[in-house]
């Protein structure tokens, strides 16, 4: 392969991609803002006295103009999105593509990407397809009074059918990954949590379109990872189980596979679910004529009964969870590379039936915030960081181990991703608490405090995984 | 505030009476520069400053010219000629203007000792909250009173909006140190809260500055 991919994003799933790349013998080139000038993204490829020079500093990782204009002199012929920013937006997907110099955008196609990437969309032409989707609206709402008769009705059935604590979610239309969301339980609250959502939503997506929907509780959040190709092959790497989520709806701890009856008594057949939601997701991305990776989320009630949440039109922060529970020749596959290959025409040379499943997998969200104070960010200055090695375990991050870093504050305070796997859900239980306890992070902010991470409040949901 | 710390603050600009502007790159794109190094330059002119100033450079990118303009009058006391015709990168410095300051910004930066800081609590971009901004467009900032406890500023941190509000002495917003959606660094001020009792003073600092600055 002849081409050159820019890394359309930061942190580490940059350096990933960027991994990826030279997996497959490919050349790249990243961007970075100022703000993530210490990165280890930047770091490593930097090289600004060099015609080598794999690192170019941009004004933002939103602005597409940038994006292109390296990307042209760079004289790149792809470019890779990773996950947020660009990577779920149609229009940059088009431009990418549809130009003097058309470049490769390594995901889905635009038109998939308008088709799904947008919830609402996605609820409309899986409700054609009789995929069973939430209550609520299937359109953006941008009117106060009319937002509010919507709740005022969802309520209402909420009463009918008994339930205990009825409320709805507000959602901003254009938001994604858990941000722009509140919770309202009571009529009267609505309207100021639709403005604070709407107004949100402006500054954030550039649109203040907002969504309404009851909000279902006692139930388990899923994933089903597919990975399909530009030749009409679509195959799945399992389903995931991602219930643990901060108060902000961001994931923290995800699992491989969904639902594992060592963990809780079902009042359903595991199998049977995971089996409905992977069928409802291949039968979606065969209707759109999907073709490259994606995610499709799933809310499973208490009684086992699934509704499609959305669809992440992208690589998922999560990939490599599916991948360590799945054999392709032995091995584990990486679904980055895979991702990029696809991206470029390959054709995927296996099919189903090919791949094997077998044991668990955990992965850790290592945040620096503070889990009492509602998910509170932590900035400051990390002057330890530390992961322990083993052949069952793996960490990616951006953070440096040798020097110290600040954490900017334009960006989330993730730090790493750490994964570890196992022979069953039991035994990655156990890894999980020993990889966590072994962790050594130090750091203290501008008041001189110690630093705050979610490892304390990983080690607790560990046996509260895959239950309900 | 005594007259000695006023006398010092103008001994300082007496001594080098000119600002320095440093010009970045807003974005990447292939430079080309309309100006020479030592080049006398003019700034924003006009009633309504709709008259931009001389044309410093301009960057290419993706088919698009962007000029930059210099927003004061003064000298071109630095260049970065090697630059001329390349790709460059975005924040790239690449002109400095020294201008002589003006009596206002003298002003300013003495007022700053005198109103009260209102400091960012967090490296962090600042808005105006909802209502305070509408105050703002609605009676102009050096109406808008503030009180212990009022929320007066949306923190956006991490992507996270946090409201925060404001503690202090009960007063008019004077002075804006900050730009909306600008990074701030923790404990800048934001904003120079103005306590009623302290309007002679600052009465007084602009009397003698006027007076004393030509």
């Amino acid at each position: 392969m002849k081409e050159k991919i820019l890394i359309a994003n930061r942190g580490e799933i940059a350096i990933r991609i960027a991994e990826a790349c030279q997996d497959l013998g490919l050349d790249f080139v990243m961007v970075y803002t100022p703000a993530d000038e210490d990165s280890e993204h930047v770091r490593r490829y930097l090289d600004s006295k060099s015609t080598k020079n794999k690192a170019w500093r941009i004004s933002s990782y939103t602005d597409s103009n940038e994006i292109l204009s390296i990307a042209d002199y760079t004289k790149c012929t792809a470019i890779h999105p990773g996950y947020g920013f660009f990577s779920e937006d149609f229009r940059f997907a088009r431009r990418v593509t549809i130009r003097n110099r058309p470049l490769i955008f390594i995901g889905p196609k635009w038109e998939v990407i308008r088709d799904l990437g947008d919830k609402i969309n996605t609820k409309r032409v899986a409700n054609k397809l009789g995929i069973p989707t939430i209550p609520g609206t299937d359109a953006p709402i941008y009117n106060e009074m009319e937002a509010e008769a919507i709740a005022e009705h969802i309520f209402e059935k909420q009463k009918i059918q008994e339930i205990a604590e009825p409320s709805v979610l507000v959602k901003a239309a254009a938001g994604g990954g858990g941000m722009g969301i509140e919770e309202v339980h009571q009529l009267e609250q609505f309207r100021r949590v639709y403005r604070q959502i709407q107004n949100y939503a402006k500054r954030q997506f550039g649109d203040g379109g907002v969504l309404i929907e009851q909000c279902l509780r006692d139930y388990n959040h899923l994933e089903v990872q597919l990975v399909c190709s530009r030749h009409g092959e679509r195959v799945y790497f399992g389903t995931r189980n991602c219930t643990i989520q901060s108060t902000g709806r961001q994931k923290r701890v995800e699992a491989a596979p969904g639902f594992d009856s060592s963990c809780f008594p079902y009042d359903f057949n595991p199998q049977e679910v995971l089996d409905k939601i992977v069928k409802y997701s291949l039968k979606l991305a065969s209707h759109v004529k999907y073709d490259n990776v994606g995610t499709w989320e799933w809310i499973v009630a208490r009684d086992g009964s699934p509704y499609l949440l959305e669809v992440n039109t992208r690589i998922q922060v999560e990939n490599d969870v599916s991948a360590r529970i799945s054999y392709l020749k032995k091995k584990h596959p990486n679904l980055i590379r895979e991702q990029i290959r696809l991206a470029l025409g390959d054709k995927m040379g296996y099919s189903q039936k090919k791949i094997k499943f077998k044991g668990a997998c955990i992965e850790f969200r290592v945040v620096a915030e503070d889990t009492r104070r509602g998910f509170l960010p932590w900035i400051g200055t990390i002057s330890r960081f530390n992961f322990p090695q083993h052949e069952w375990s793996a960490v990616y991050t951006h953070v440096p181990f040798t020097r110290p870093y600040v954490i900017p504050s334009d960006y989330d305070p993730n730090l790493a991703l750490a994964i570890v796997w196992g022979a069953n859900v039991d035994e990655v239980k156990e890894r999980g608490r020993r990889f966590l306890n072994e962790i050594i992070i130090e750091g203290k902010n501008g008041k001189g405090e110690p630093i705050l991470t979610n490892i304390p409040y990983l080690k607790d949901n560990i046996d509260n995984l895959l239950k309900f | 505030m005594k007259d000695t710390y006023i006398n010092e603050i103008l001994e300082k600009y007496r001594a080098d009476p000119f600002g320095y502007i440093d010009s970045h790159t807003i974005h990447t794109g292939r430079i080309r520069f309309f100006v020479k190094k030592d080049e006398e330059v003019s700034g924003l002119s006009g009633e309504w400053h709709h008259i931009p100033g001389t044309k410093l450079y301009s960057l290419h990118r993706e088919g698009n010219e962007k000029p930059t303009f210099s927003k004061s009058s003064g000298i071109v006391s630095s260049i970065r000629n090697d630059l001329e015709g390349k790709f460059v990168e975005a924040g790239e410095k690449v002109i400095t203007i020294r201008y002589p300051l003006k009596k206002r910004e003298i002003i300013e930066e003495i007022l700053r000792q005198v109103l009260a800081p209102f400091k960012a609590p967090e490296r962090a971009k600042y808005f105006f909250s909802l209502d305070v901004q509408s105050r703002i467009e609605k009676f102009g900032q050096r109406s808008v009173m503030v009180r212990p406890g009022d929320e007066i500023l949306t923190m956006s941190l991490m992507k996270r909006d946090t409201p925060i509000y404001y503690q202090g002495e009960p007063g008019i917003i004077h002075s804006v140190y900050f730009q909306q959606g600008i990074t701030v660094e923790q404990d800048e001020p934001l904003l120079g809260i103005c306590p009623a009792d302290k309007l002679p003073v600052i009465q007084k600092v602009i009397t003698r500055v006027k007076a004393e600055w030509e």
